[in-house]
């Protein structure tokens, strides 16, 4: 089948650029001038999963909204497929897009709705029926052509988005939360279904979502946004383990801030006091726009303290302990800060309860410091 | 959807096409008519003028005053050739904004001189007179006799059961109201109209609402002209006339040529203005019932119906009823229908 | 985030139009539509309108003159009927909507038995002209009334006045609310409702807090159109009204009873004032409040409501509504039967056999005419809604402000504006059916814009661009998928078009020609013989002949925009299946 598939969907995806974009909108209430997307570059390659990831407002939508061509940006230069789209509406633009609502059409079967684009295209009829099908059975959505979008479960209504999507052969494909509508079991097994489909037709895709973990599984790369602007980009792991800021550490998985000083370098270690004593950092990061002498803050991940009864010189007293089963999650205070720690695998290790006085002892391996 | 729009496409060609095939067809052996004349009526005439002279008449009925105002709209390019129908009063006020080319027919010999329109621009081709229009079956189950004066109408036994239409609206309205002024005197008709108000029913709108109340029973008497009574009675109802013995006013209809009207048309027209000024055309009031007194003395009078000289009524003048109409309406409204009655 | 204003001189406001501008530029079905939308309505609505502003502000001799402008708005009663004007609009407003929303819910939310005829009820009262239901009153209240007289022995009832014009003008308008209202409630997504009622809102409380304000802009609409109505019907007030005056019957007397057609004019254009002014606070109002529901996500059906407790009395509501609209045209279909109304009530076909043979032509006519304006104003309307709802561009409020102008212009002085208009070539139209046709699209078209709109704004935007992105352009957009989303609003309007244009009295008295007579005209003259008889024989085949056009109309519009549940194959189609 896959063979045969794969063949239906030939490969035209091209690379997406953007260059210097801005989007300004007008807010309704006041008239002021909203900055939505300030000056971002970003380049998307050849086949590649880029997701923009960001909280709400923070200019992902709007990003994805002027690839597409529902919006114009107002100043800077896109390009798809090399080609200047500046001036071509968003139903020349040879690509596609898996909405977060579905946006299927309500009064059409299943079947239309996923032949819907080569019928627009005027497909020859043997050609549309063949491609439906492949599509069709592609997004296992045989036996159900005859059904009505509000007949189908919300996994198969994301399916027969997709098939919708996919099914024009589109040179980019953007989706703008997929999966944000269906319950969280769902949501993991057709995150890994889109994933791996997107694998397979190799099409250029751009995935808009706040939600990390979905970021993090299925992109190739992973740009941060934070009030119109790209906080940073980089493959999954860079993201969580060289955050270059603490929104982005912050946003991507946990991460506790503890205050210090730089107090200098030995070798690629950096030297941090904090609270009268020096911790070494041995891989601190590329630290921006940090001079010794300066305040800086260790980036710790939970997973990256191990608690003990011992004496040491971080500690604090246990407020919370939360059980999942597969961890421990703690909440530390200490000099009135709140130090989130996980513990996996509690059945190794020792537990504490709330009211315990206990010492972390950081992995130094994986402390970052940022300023 | 192609269907939709080939659907619709297709609609407008097939619109398009009527409009244009029916539009206007250059033939002189039509006559385009504005009427005012009920349509059951004035069809019985015009199939008659057909018959004789061959001339294909196509019209539309309005009112007297919808008339007036369609030719005065349309004055830059009319669409009819003649104004037909309506009291002098609408006809003095066109004169008097141009709508009208002069033409008198030669028939008019046999009218009396005091119906002819001074400029000589309209031809007069029926006269009647305002009468008290009663509700027999109302007046017999009561066991009263019928109004004769302008006075017996105060009588507080009427209360609620008079009616008669607006001046303001109606053409026979404001023929009474005129009526009143002139026999009476102007302060003279207002104390009496000032009195009226309390046997009013209602000032209507349309004039014919006056006499249709009467008929369906809503009100005993109206206000109104005999012909437009009468003509409610071959279709059942029971109303009877009476006329105020200390004098009444009467209407003079028309018939006039439109100025610039469609040129092919006027030596039709002119022929349809001789032909029902003539005894011919006059006599046929009388054969289709219509209950207008023929202008024409030679013609014959319809059974029954009451003319001028058997009725006391007043030396009505027309010119200056239709002068003073605004003003004399506007007072109406302000002094009689806007005051409260107590 | 807040970056403070842009440093370039743009205002904002210009700025989010020039790229709506703009991006309407990119689409040219779309440029094509918004153009010529503009074009048509330059034509056919501001420039007859401007003729006859020009001509009520100059006199005789052609010279500028503010005259008549001047002693209306100095003439104390003038000011006396616009208030009784507006208040009427008002209290008629408020009714027709709450009786109009009744009819929609019930219908839409609740399993009551006999739907169909809920439904036919609720359109009923469009599909006569309107001085019929007046007649009614008279022949049912008045003096000699079946039932004051007939029944309860009153003989001095007086029928004429406000309160008969508030009956009479509700029971006319309350179809315009309900079709408005039933299209909004339809479209509103029963998930909605649903997660209210999971969340344990009772009933009551689900509609209180969900449907209500979801069906808000619907329900300003909807009263925004009866008030409107109201505002500019001429029929009822002439024959019911008594001495409640109207501000549309004082134009008409100055027009046709002292033959002041300029002061007339200014009048009737002073009356668009309040009428503009309501539609521009409802488009603000609704604009601010933009409801989506029908989002693309599809969701189950809706459960209909099966409580007895709410289902039987709006049930009951709805039948006496129904009860006294049905003796209303019961009333005219029995007068087409009888000899003389009032005095002679033996039975009789004779009233047919005359009315066929007196106005069966004009019967076609008005037919003919009605159903092309119908598919032209509905069609134009969805159009209007569809580039005006969402979008917006330079130009978006001239198409909003203008569309409605027609639809509040008191219809003599409308017909006086066309007449001034297209009397003269190039434009000459006077005299053809085609003027007919075309006051009737722009005169009617408001409902189905209305409808439409409110229809639209439920509507997320995603649907339509999933089809954008799939390739469509606007066109086919709008073919494939506005449209048959729009079908209801698209039904409501040709309905509502299709009896206002066959039923139309006032707009045409001054545009009806020889060979283009129509129905309405002649009946209205039977009514000064008093051939009540005849008039109700003619209208009893009117709504006959409605009932079959409107039964042929939804057929039509399900079987062309209806859902699409075929699945084709290969098999089928080498068979030879179309």
């Amino acid at each position: 089948m896959s063979q045969n598939v794969k063949s239906e969907f030939s490969k035209k995806s091209s690379s997406v650029v953007l260059e210097n974009i801005t989007k300004i909108f007008q807010q309704p209430e006041t008239g002021k001038d909203f900055v939505a997307v300030n000056h971002i570059n970003l380049t998307i390659n050849d086949g590649e999963m880029v997701t923009l990831l960001g909280p709400s407002g923070c200019g992902k939508t709007t990003t994805l909204r002027m690839i597409s061509g529902f919006e114009y940006p107002t100043e800077g230069k896109l390009m798809i497929g090399g080609r200047d789209v500046a001036k071509v509406p968003p139903n020349k633009r040879g690509i596609s897009m898996v909405f977060q609502s579905y946006a299927l059409f309500p009064h059409m079967n299943i079947w239309e709705n996923v032949a819907y684009g080569l019928r627009v295209a005027k497909v020859g009829k043997e050609e549309l029926i063949r491609r439906t099908e492949a599509a069709l059975e592609l997004m296992q959505l045989k036996g159900l052509e005859s059904r009505f979008p509000n007949q189908l479960s919300g996994g198969q209504q994301q399916r027969v988005a997709l098939a919708r999507a996919v099914i024009i052969e589109p040179s980019v494909l953007l989706f703008d939360e997929p999966l944000s509508n269906l319950d969280a079991k769902l949501r993991e097994s057709m995150r890994d279904e889109l994933r791996a489909l997107q694998k397979r037709l190799g099409i250029t895709s751009l995935y808009v979502t706040h939600d990390q973990s979905e970021a993090m599984a299925i992109s190739d790369r992973v740009v941060i946004m934070k009030d119109g602007n790209i906080m940073q980009q980089g493959s999954p792991t860079e993201i969580y383990e060289q955050p270059n800021c603490r929104f982005v550490a912050q946003f991507i998985g946990k991460a506790n801030f503890i205050e210090g000083e730089l107090k200098g370098r030995d070798g690629e270690a950096a030297l941090v006091e904090v609270d009268g004593s020096i911790i070494a950092v041995p891989r601190p990061g590329a630290m921006p726009g940090l001079n010794i002498g300066d305040k800086c803050c260790i980036v710790v991940r939970p997973e990256s303290v191990e608690l003990s009864e011992e004496e040491g010189p971080l500690s604090g007293v246990v407020k919370r302990a939360t059980y999942y089963g597969a961890k421990i999650e703690y909440e530390i205070e200490r000099n009135g800060q709140s130090i989130i720690v996980e513990n996996y695998n509690p059945q190794l290790t020792k537990r504490f309860e709330e009211g315990d006085l206990v010492s972390m002892k950081l992995i130094s391996q994986c402390l970052r410091v940022l300023a | 959807m192609k269907k939709v729009l080939a659907l619709t496409l297709t609609l407008i060609l097939v619109l398009g096409m009527i409009a244009c095939g029916s539009g206007k067809k250059a033939s002189s052996n039509k006559l385009t008519i504005y009427t005012a004349f009920p349509e059951v009526e004035v069809i019985n005439y015009f199939n008659e003028f057909e018959k004789e002279t061959g001339i294909k008449i196509e019209y539309n009925r309005l009112s007297a005053g919808e008339m007036l105002t369609r030719v005065e709209a349309e004055k830059d390019n009319p669409l009819a050739a003649l104004m037909l129908g309506g009291s002098t009063d609408n006809y003095i006020n066109a004169v008097e904004k141009g709508l009208f080319e002069k033409y008198q027919s030669p028939e008019l010999a046999n009218t009396p001189a005091n119906y002819l329109d001074p400029t000589g621009t309209w031809n007069p081709i029926y006269v009647g007179c305002i009468a008290f229009a009663c509700n027999a079956d109302w007046f017999k189950e009561k066991g009263y006799e019928y109004p004769t004066s302008w006075e017996d109408l105060l009588d507080e036994k009427y209360k609620g059961e008079i009616i008669m239409a607006h001046p303001a609206t109606s053409g026979t309205a404001y023929t009474v109201l005129a009526t009143l002024i002139q026999l009476m005197g102007e302060d003279a008709a207002w104390d009496y109209l000032d009195k009226l108000k309390v046997n009013m029913k209602q000032f209507t709108k349309a004039g014919s609402a006056a006499p249709n109340a009467v008929a369906l029973g809503e009100a005993a008497i109206a206000l109104t002209f005999s012909h437009d009574a009468l003509q409610l009675t071959p279709e059942g109802y029971h109303i009877e006339l009476s006329f105020p013995k200390d004098g009444t006013g009467y209407e003079v209809g028309a018939v006039a040529l439109i100025k610039n009207g469609p040129a092919d048309e006027q030596e039709n027209a002119k022929k349809f203005i001789d032909w029902i000024c003539s005894e011919k055309g006059q006599a046929l009031y009388a054969k289709y019932e219509s209950f207008r007194v023929p202008t024409n003395t030679k013609a014959p009078v319809a059974k029954g119906l009451v003319t001028l000289d058997q009725v006391n009524v007043i030396a009505y003048d027309a010119v200056w009823a239709s002068n003073n109409k605004k003003a004399y309406c506007n007072e109406f409204e302000s002094r009689i229908v806007a005051k409260p009655t107590e | 985030m807040e970056t403070g204003t842009v440093s370039r001189g743009k205002s904002a406001a210009r700025m989010a139009k020039q790229n709506g501008t703009k991006s309407i530029l990119r689409q040219p079905v779309l440029l094509v539509a918004v153009i010529l939308t503009i074009l048509l309505l330059l034509l056919f609505v501001v420039y007859p309108l401007a003729k006859v502003l020009i001509f009520s502000l100059t006199d005789a001799d052609g010279g500028f003159s503010l005259e008549n402008l001047i002693s209306i708005i100095t003439t104390s009663r003038y000011l006396k009927v616009f208030g009784r004007t507006m208040l009427l609009g008002l209290i008629v407003a408020v009714l027709a909507t709450f009786i109009g929303y009744i009819f929609a819910y019930t219908v839409t939310r609740t399993n009551v038995p006999m739907k169909g005829f809920l439904k036919l009820i609720a359109t009923l009262p469009i599909l006569s002209p309107p001085f019929v239901l007046s007649l009614s009153v008279i022949f049912l209240f008045g003096k000699q009334g079946l039932i004051t007289k007939g029944i309860f022995g009153i003989t001095d009832n007086d029928v004429y006045g406000m309160l008969s014009l508030i009956v009479v003008q509700t029971m006319s308008f309350f179809p315009i609310a309900y079709l408005t209202l039933s299209g909004i409630l339809e479209s509103i997504d029963a998930s909605v409702e649903d997660a209210a009622c999971n969340m344990g809102a009772n009933r009551w409380k689900t509609f209180w807090t969900v449907t209500l304000p979801l069906s808000l802009p619907g329900i300003i609409s909807g009263a925004l159109l009866v008030f409107i109505q109201s505002l500019e019907d001429f029929s009822n007030p002439a024959t019911i009204g008594g001495s409640y005056t109207t501000l549309s019957i004082e134009v008409y007397n100055i027009i046709t009873g002292t033959y002041d057609m300029r002061k007339g004019s200014v009048l009737a254009i002073l009356l668009l004032v309040p009428a503009l002014t309501a539609f521009l606070l409802n488009k603000y109002w609704v604009n601010k409040k933009s409801f989506v529901t029908v989002t693309g996500k599809p969701t189950q059906a809706r459960k209909m409501i099966n409580e007895p407790h709410i289902k039987w009395p709006l049930f009951i509501f709805c039948i006496l509504v129904a009860a006294v609209i049905l003796l209303f045209y019961g009333t005219v279909i029995y007068g087409s039967f009888v000899k003389t109304w009032g005095v002679d009530f033996s039975l009789t076909l004779e009233q047919y056999q005359r009315a066929l043979r007196f106005g069966l032509d004009s019967l076609w006519t008005s037919m003919i005419l009605a159903v092309i304006s119908a598919i032209i104003g509905g069609l134009l309307g969805m159009i209007i809604a569809y580039i005006t709802a969402k979008r917006n561009y330079y130009g978006k409020r001239f198409i909003e402000v203008s569309s409605v102008l027609m639809f509040a212009l008191p219809g003599t002085v409308l017909g006086i504006s066309y007449i001034l208009g297209f009397n003269t070539p190039p434009l000459l139209l006077t005299g053809t059916g085609l003027i007919l046709v075309i006051v009737f699209v722009f005169r009617n078209m408001p409902v189905a814009i209305e409808s439409g709109t409110t229809t639209l704004l439920q509507i997320d935007n995603s649907i339509e661009e999933a089809s954008t992105i799939l390739g469509a352009d606007s066109g086919y957009s709008f073919r494939r998928i506005t449209l048959p989303l729009l079908r209801n609003s698209f039904f409501s309007g040709i309905v509502y078009s299709f009896t206002k244009a066959i039923t139309a009295v006032s707009a045409v008295i001054f545009l009806v020609s020889p060979s283009w007579t129509l129905i309405t005209s002649k009946i209205y003259g039977l009514f000064d013989l008093a051939k009540f008889g005849q008039a109700a024989a003619f209208v009893t085949m009117m709504i006959v002949i409605l009932l079959v056009f409107i039964g042929i109309f939804n057929r039509l519009i399900q079987w062309l925009l209806a859902p699409r549940s075929r699945v084709p194959s290969l098999k089928s189609r080498s068979e030879g299946v179309k």
